[in-house]
């Protein structure tokens, strides 16, 4: 009976709990496309798992240099973790598969890049507008020796980026 | 019944501070709670208002209310067809959301606009992979896919089931498309 009762219980709980995974996340990252990063180990037999942050993307509190997990514009079942190379009216230099040399992101885009150089991202599918943005990666939490801050503290100016005058 | 309450106040305040805190702190999580749960609801379905000239005639420019159907663009993405009545966020602005019909889906050779109004009329564009081309009803008064080009489908936030508001034009949407064999 008091098994029962404990079950009632988790499940009167249950939208308070849904509700605050959706304001902050636990996603495992999977793929190399963020070495060194993220999942430095290439044989990936342990995968990173991070905190993501769903407020700050609502508040339209990122910028460049940050982590963010966004639905790829290819497949939307698909999740892609990148991070922001570029925000609204910057020009960037783009890399090989590109056909054009240089881009300005469109108002209510942003140009994502993986660290490492084997990745799908906007050199591929160009700018990507925020509504695909999910959340923003703030912390790791797993595995333990690699708990903390995740080289979030990258400045925030790219070498093939001139970002706009007004920021 | 104010001095009922009243009566329930004078009692709360003769507690010791530490249950008044106990006794706030769980209000406050059954109130999330409780915000929870309807949150939880939006994730099968919403009750929206729409407005905007971009869907007429099929919506009004205002005061209609349609159910949306938030569950089976999640739960199968691939159930997706052209003619579907869809809500997504603007690729323009991720506060806004839009209402539009999809007009083609991945592989689909798109002629952007037969009018040559926004493109010339021999200007056709194939829709990549995870993409799809929207329109909205009213070519005239709609900024669609002949400004900004294919979609990605991850902006979809739900497709139109039926309006309910005002009850004398309560429709069930259906999807009108006829293909033609050739």
């Amino acid at each position: 009976m008091s098994q029962v009762k404990r079950v009632l219980a988790m499940l009167y709980w249950l939208p308070a709990a849904v509700l605050l995974t959706d304001l902050y996340t636990v996603k495992q990252v999977s793929g190399r496309s963020m070495q060194p990063t993220l999942n430095p180990d290439s044989s990936l037999l342990w995968r990173d798992v991070g905190l993501f942050d769903r407020v700050s993307i609502y508040t339209q509190r990122y910028n460049r240099g940050d982590i963010v997990a966004l639905k790829s514009p290819y497949d939307a079942k698909r999740e892609l973790v990148k991070r922001i190379i570029a925000v609204e009216g910057d020009i960037v230099r783009t890399l090989a598969p590109n056909p054009e040399a240089e881009v300005r992101v469109p108002k209510n885009h942003i140009w994502v890049e993986g660290d490492a150089f084997h990745s799908q991202d906007s050199n591929t599918f160009g700018p990507v507008p925020l509504g695909l943005v999910d959340s923003r990666l703030v912390f790791l939490v797993w595995p333990i020796w690699r708990l903390g801050f995740p080289g979030l503290l990258r400045p925030n100016t790219h070498p093939r980026v001139s970002p706009t005058p007004t920021q | 019944m104010p001095s009922r309450l009243f009566n329930r106040l004078q009692v709360f305040r003769s507690k010791p501070w530490s249950y008044q805190v106990k006794f706030l702190g769980f209000k406050t999580l059954q109130l999330a709670n409780l915000l929870g749960a309807l949150h939880l609801l939006s994730y099968v379905g919403t009750i929206s208002p729409m407005s905007g000239p971009s869907m007429l005639p099929t919506l009004a420019n205002e005061g209609e209310v349609v159910i949306e159907n938030r569950w089976s663009h999640r739960w199968n993405p691939d159930s997706l067809r052209r003619g579907d009545l869809v809500t997504l966020r603007s690729p323009l602005d991720r506060t806004r959301i839009i209402c539009k019909r999809v007009i083609g889906l991945p592989g689909d050779v798109i002629c952007v606009d037969p009018t040559g109004q926004k493109a010339p009329s021999t200007e056709h564009v194939v829709v990549p992979r995870g993409h799809m081309w929207i329109i909205g009803d009213n070519a005239a008064y709609s900024r669609d896919s002949r400004d900004y080009g294919p979609v990605p489908m991850g902006l979809i936030q739900g497709r139109l089931f039926a309006r309910i508001w005002p009850i004398r034009e309560f429709t069930i949407f259906r999807n009108p498309t006829t293909y033609l064999d050739y």
